[in-house]
């Protein structure tokens, strides 16, 4: 059992097809899920997402980095996997897991905005704000693209 | 539940526990002593008579069955052992989950049955199985287990060939992964790769690894080819994902070879080798391609397997010959040599291309005995030529692969007579690019016997001007892709310049391969080569018209 701390930050393509309910019931299967899991495999971070991409940072235990990455990589709502960063470090950036919404389109706003709120989105100190600021940018950046 | 005696049944068995009917009493000490031992045994031992009635029981037995169930058993194997005159052998399951093995011999007085518990020694039996049936490293099934299933399924009339679907994935550079990272990752990893192969495929598929780093999935139950198509696209997908192993971030890719069980096919090693085919043309695709097999890739596998049947019989059955071609000196206008080139006239194919065999002679190994043939005869083939002219000899890099070639030349210039220096070895730059360096050593050997060395297809492949600098060659051989084009072609003609002009610095002649026309023979003569090669002045010829051909050449020249 490793339990040395790391870090893995990804983003991918979104590829959950349907209308905005469908969407929607996808969205929160994520969450509830996430939230389930990520408590019991001491894991945080968050996750961003749009109708283009998902980006999230995952902090925790290296064997549940792992497992999670697993689980996250045979899901088929999502593809093009790209790994940005996966190292050991001495400390979390992330005092819990949590998602939100970030794109451009008013009505996933108004579909999806609550949930930051709702999983209390946050950063905690100078490195998750970066690290934030960072797949925040991918997220918006390839919004456009990936749709 | 144990199955424990009650005291009101087998009435019978209780008082015969405490006295053998007068039937059955020691009458001898051998008697007793096995009465002795028939009470005290491990199993379960009774006697009944020809009505089924218990005349004795030793303890086990009562232990075990002085119950009802005890008189349902003694029921039916009075029934089996009446249809049944000589010993018999049955496997019971019991109410309570326990098996035993039991066994009837007939004796005057009925039979005497024996039973023992075998419920664990068959569970262990099962595990040994299912343990011989599972890959350790994947908790998958393994090659057995996945063959046991396809032939099931291949003999199973019931199962409709038009759902199955056979696929083969394999991972590209896993060796070199598995190097680079050791072997507990490498395992690791393949752990991981059968749990994505799982998670794509449905509850009744069958997935085992095969061996290494390959897989075999068993598709059941699916319209095809739609559905293994979906299937390879999700895998090629699912398993050129990132992973993330023992703290590393590792991407590997799958390829994949599928094939559909045509209507009665049977044989499973069949159906597994055209999927290896598949799986292999999915290969030289690229990463992380899949192919259907297709029956053209087995008949192009056979028509290699009969071509490479051929050739290996041909050496034996006298079917190579040499032909040689002249080489002309342009400043002196005469000829240098002859290179000797093979032939295969085959009885069934015909006269067959170089270009068909020798690939294939080279990949098989083949080419050793031919090459040695080739060296042997145009040694004592130019030993019967005039001094001045000197044969060329084409060898491969799969011959400077063999520890012998060195000595196969000696052995060949010895037995010929042949002065080494009249030698030539003509080799290309794969020679030249054997990560060993053997090569270079044994050119250097050849060298100082006085054997003289070409490059041959001088300004194809890398052309690397380091091959020039490494060893000293006497010749430089240039493609004739450069020399044809000449006449309208300016690119083609500076190169052959710029080659012969390099020859001329570093002291190696230089032939231009190819010359047909005049025009062409102009031009390579104001470029400056030394010699030419090709048909202007003659195509390659059988040894007994070498005479002819030199004489009427001299006589032409001196009109």
């Amino acid at each position: 059992m490793h339990s040395q701390l790391y870090r893995l930050v990804y983003f991918s393509k979104n590829r959950i097809v349907g209308g905005p309910a469908a969407i929607t019931v996808e969205i929160d299967s994520i969450l509830r899920s996430s939230q389930r899991n990520n408590t019991r495999m001491d894991i945080t971070g968050a996750l961003i997402f749009n109708t283009g991409i998902f980006a999230q940072v995952l902090e925790g235990p290296r064997d549940s980095v792992e497992a999670t990455f697993e689980k996250i990589q045979q899901d088929v709502r999502h593809s093009d996997v790209q790994v940005l960063a996966f190292d050991a470090t001495d400390q979390r950036a992330f005092a819990r897991w949590s998602m939100g919404y970030f794109g451009r389109s008013r009505e996933s706003q108004d579909l999806f905005g609550h949930i930051a709120a709702a999983t209390g989105f946050t950063t905690a100190g100078l490195e998750g704000a970066r690290i934030f600021e960072i797949i925040r940018d991918i997220a918006f950046e390839e919004e456009g693209r990936a749709a | 539940m144990p199955i424990r005696a009650k005291s009101q049944s087998l009435a019978l068995a209780k008082s015969s526990k405490r006295r053998p009917p007068a039937a059955l009493r020691a009458q001898q000490p051998a008697d007793a002593l096995a009465l002795s031992v028939f009470m005290q045994m491990k199993r379960a031992a009774a006697v009944v008579d020809h009505d089924g009635r218990l005349l004795l029981s030793n303890s086990v037995f009562d232990e075990l069955f002085g119950a009802e169930g005890g008189n349902a058993m003694l029921a039916r194997i009075n029934g089996e052992a009446g249809r049944n005159a000589g010993k018999t052998s049955r496997q019971e399951r019991f109410p309570n989950g326990r098996t035993f093995e039991i066994e009837t011999f007939p004796v005057d007085q009925g039979w005497l049955i024996a039973a023992g518990d075998v419920t664990d020694h068959l569970a262990g039996q099962a595990r040994a199985a299912e343990a011989a049936r599972t890959d350790g490293i994947t908790g998958l099934g393994n090659r057995l287990m996945f063959r046991e299933q396809l032939t099931r399924l291949l003999h199973n009339p019931d199962s409709a060939a038009a759902t199955v679907a056979l696929l083969v994935v394999d991972l590209d550079r896993f060796k070199a992964l598995n190097a680079s990272l050791g072997r507990k990752v490498g395992d690791a990893l393949l752990g991981l790769v059968g749990k994505r192969i799982r998670s794509a495929v449905a509850a009744g598929d069958t997935v085992a690894r095969l061996e290494a780093d390959k897989f075999g999935i068993i598709q059941v139950g699916q319209p095809q080819p739609q559905s293994a198509d979906a299937l390879a696209i999700r895998l090629v997908d699912l398993i050129g994902r990132a992973y993330l192993c023992d703290g590393q971030l590792i991407n590997v890719a799958g390829s994949i070879g599928v094939v559909l069980p045509s209507p009665g096919a049977q044989d499973c090693d069949h159906l597994l080798k055209n999927a290896d085919l598949a799986l292999g043309r999915a290969k030289k695709d690229g990463h992380g391609s899949y192919r259907f097999f297709e029956a053209e890739m087995d008949e192009r596998m056979q028509a290699r397997r009969h071509l490479e049947i051929d050739l290996r019989r041909a050496l034996a059955l006298r079917e190579f010959v040499l032909v040689y071609q002249p080489q002309v000196n342009l400043r002196t206008n005469t000829v240098t040599g002859f290179e000797a080139l093979l032939r295969w006239q085959c009885p069934t194919r015909g006269a067959v291309s170089p270009l068909d065999f020798i690939p294939l002679a080279e990949e098989t190994g083949v080419i050793i005995p031919i090459g040695e043939w080739v060296l042997r005869t145009a040694c004592r083939e130019a030993a019967k030529w005039s001094p001045a002219h000197i044969v060329a000899v084409n060898v491969s890099a799969v011959q400077f692969g063999n520890p012998n070639l060195v000595s196969t030349i000696i052995s060949a210039l010895a037995e010929s007579g042949l002065d080494p220096r009249r030698l030539e070895l003509e080799i290309t730059e794969s020679v030249m690019l054997d990560a060993r360096g053997t090569a270079h050593a044994v050119l250097q050997v050849l060298r100082t016997m006085g054997v003289r060395v070409a490059l041959d297809d001088f300004g194809t492949g890398y052309s690397s001007l380091g091959y020039l600098r490494s060893f000293p060659f006497d010749k430089i051989k240039i493609d004739q892709s450069f020399v044809r084009g000449t006449s309208n072609d300016p690119v083609g003609a500076a190169i052959v310049r710029a080659i012969a002009e390099l020859g001329q610095s570093l002291g190696m002649a230089t032939v231009a391969e190819g010359v047909e026309t005049a025009d062409q023979l102009a031009r390579v003569a104001s470029d400056g080569c030394t010699e030419v090669q090709g048909y202007y002045f003659s195509r390659p010829m059988a040894p007994d018209q070498i005479e002819s051909y030199l004489s009427t050449r001299n006589r032409t020249n001196l009109l």
